[in-house]
């Protein structure tokens, strides 16, 4: 057979493709629905297992084509509200306090078990605002210590105001999504309170943390810095650490270790929405399906060192079945945060 | 007798085709500096019913802020001071200094700025850190008993902002000491000058403009140092530049970051400026 391209000139080539992305971009939506594509937007550090195991599988099961745009919750956020009139993502993966600003502004689509039926095996505290968005895989938070300064670990979140830490302990911000844990810790340890009551006792949870100061090497906004004191054993524990950061770690022989308080762990808000009028429904809703499935948790677990939201999946690798699993109250603490930061400054200065 | 009736008046810098060559500079900093602080001074005054200094007020009215303030400025000029200390012998040395050692002393001074401040400021941890080189020399020397904690101290933030930009303070004041003819100090020296008398009527009015122009760029790059006290210092010592970073980044507050990024600009070109006319008048009755 003629090889026919020789034939075409390269200005009819350059003509081709110009007419070609004008159709494309001037009929996205027709292109879109008769290519069966679907675009995720998430954050970047998801992109190894979204653009890997989960794109692969829902392209091969699906037939379409999955376009992942990895950013920070916030640029999601602002991409949907700049197309509100034209959304051209489906489908976001952002933390519960972006997704309350984005119910707020009428930007996502409820979730129901009728469209998505792995909603019903998902545990209802994953499940935020009657459905507006739930958790998937959440990162989970427990208390990060180094090997060689800690070899027994840390038994309890309180551990960490012993005075033989003095200058030792490394926590993370307020302005950190991590920081929050420890304040409502905190207030758990003060009052005795199981922890679902405590998140609301904020200033015992102040009252508890300032007694922390002389342990408080410092207080981090960049997560690889606190992780190369610790590895480095200038710090000795981080708590409220998430999994997705001292597990591979651990997995890579550094002297960290991830410890399971007695107290329980907490489990990161990381959530799954569908944006209102996106461009492929009936796509979208399936992806949700997927993600929240018993099946794909279980495929994602040691990809993603997080903890699943399907009652089915097992739990993460060292962590016991019974453990006590505690996610906060983020339409309470997006209502006070700005506040809770302002009295940490003051509080927790030098 | 005056010469101003018959030489050629000079052409105003309006007229000089010369300033032209100035204006790709002006409107590059018109659009992305001067604009954006038009911006930024607009949004701190904006309130609800029209221009409001409420947001001054208000920021004013919290000793917290004060503190705040106070940080700024303390590490700023501790940092200056440090840089002015270290740096001014150094200048010296440089212009002095044979043309191998002077290529040697420069590359040594301009080749770390080439290394990015999050990179120094992580090296700056391990040396601080209380098994690094600092602690141990420290102890080594008996100064200390045991090690102690350099990192996340306001010591620490000096040594390691000083560092940083130090080479802002060195080479102004070396393109102004490699002006002065040596033989001035010779000819004091001729006179019956002691060093002291030499350095303080000679060199030092002398080397005024550079001090000047060093301490300008190495006060106004730490007033509003940002990265490096995120980084050296944490989230516990506040200044101007972290709580207007936090304002617009995290907080979204825009008119708080606005305000507080207007009053650290007007801080910084005031001590600036002021410091500038001082040295003028003190560069100028010596």
């Amino acid at each position: 057979m003629p090889i026919q391209s020789s034939n075409i000139s390269r200005r009819q080539l350059l003509a081709g493709t110009v007419a070609g992305s004008v159709a494309i971009s001037g009929f996205p939506a027709i292109v879109r629905a008769q290519a069966k594509e679907i675009v995720i937007g998430g954050a970047a550090s998801m992109a190894p297992w979204m653009n890997g195991t989960m794109s692969k599988s829902f392209e091969e099961k699906y037939k379409c084509k999955v376009t992942f745009e990895g950013t920070r919750s916030l640029v999601n956020l602002e991409k949907m509200q700049k197309n509100k009139d034209k959304p051209y993502l489906s489908v976001v993966l952002m933390d519960d306090p972006v997704m309350i600003m984005a119910v707020q502004e009428g930007l996502l689509e409820k979730l129901t078990a009728t469209a998505i039926p792995n909603l019903a095996k998902t545990r209802p505290s994953a499940i935020h605002m009657e459905g507006m968005w739930a958790n998937y895989l959440q990162p989970w938070q427990g208390v990060a210590t180094n090997t060689k300064a800690v070899p027994g670990g840390m038994a309890s979140w309180g551990d960490i105001y012993d005075p033989k830490y003095k200058s030792r302990i490394v926590l993370p911000s307020l302005q950190n999504t991590e920081g929050l844990a420890n304040l409502v810790m905190a207030a758990h340890l003060e009052t005795g309170k199981p922890i679902a009551e405590a998140q609301f006792d904020i200033e015992a949870g102040f009252k508890k943390i300032k007694t922390l100061k002389p342990n408080i090497l410092t207080i981090y906004t960049q997560i690889p810095q606190a992780f190369n004191l610790l590895e480095q054993g200038e710090a000795w524990a981080i708590p409220s650490a998430f999994s997705s950061v001292v597990v591979p770690r651990e997995k890579d022989k550094a002297p960290i270790k991830m410890n399971v308080p007695k107290e329980g762990i907490f489990v990161g808000p990381a959530g799954i929405a569908l944006v209102k009028n996106n461009p492929a429904p009936d796509l979208a809703r399936a992806f949700v399906n997927e993600l929240l499935g018993v099946e794909m948790q279980t495929k994602l677990l040691p990809e993603t060192y997080a903890f699943p939201s399907n009652v089915d999946s097992p739990s993460p690798p060292g962590i016991a079945a019974d453990v006590k699993v505690h996610s906060l109250d983020w339409q309470f603490v997006a209502k006070e945060r700005a506040a809770w930061v302002v009295r940490w400054d003051r509080e927790m200065a030098i | 007798m005056s010469t101003g009736a018959t030489s050629p008046a000079a052409p105003s810098a309006w007229r000089d085709p010369v300033a032209l060559l100035a204006a790709p500079a002006v409107l590059y900093l018109l659009v992305v500096y001067a604009l954006p602080l038009l911006w930024l001074l607009a949004k701190s005054l904006a309130g609800p019913d029209g221009l409001t200094l409420r947001p001054y007020v208000d920021f004013m009215s919290d000793p917290f802020n004060w503190r705040v303030i106070g940080n700024t400025l303390g590490a700023a000029s501790w940092v200056t001071l440090f840089c002015l200390v270290v740096g001014y012998p150094a200048g010296f040395a440089l212009a002095r200094a044979g043309t191998f050692m002077q290529i040697v002393m420069l590359v040594s001074i301009i080749l770390p700025l080439s290394i990015g401040v999050v990179v120094k400021a992580f090296a700056w941890q391990i040396v601080l850190r209380r098994d690094g080189v600092v602690s141990q020399f420290l102890v080594g020397v008996g100064i200390w008993d045991e090690p102690q904690r350099l990192l996340f101290t306001e010591t620490g933030l000096v040594l390691g902002a000083a560092n940083i930009f130090l080479p802002f303070m060195i080479l102004p004041i070396y393109s102004v000491v490699k002006l002065i003819d040596p033989r001035l100090g010779e000819a004091g020296a001729t006179l019956g000058a002691t060093p002291f008398y030499r350095f303080t009527r000679i060199f030092l009015p002398l080397t005024l403009p550079g001090v000047v122009s060093g301490v300008a760029f190495v006060f106004s790059m730490s007033v509003s140092m940002y990265v490096i006290p995120s980084l050296l210092i944490g989230d516990r010592f506040q200044t101007l530049a972290t709580l207007t970073g936090r304002s617009f980044l995290m907080m979204r507050n825009e008119q708080l970051g606005s305000t507080t990024a207007v009053i650290l600009l007007v801080l910084a070109v005031s001590i600036v400026v002021g410091s500038t006319w001082l040295a003028r008048r003190l560069g100028g009755s010596t």
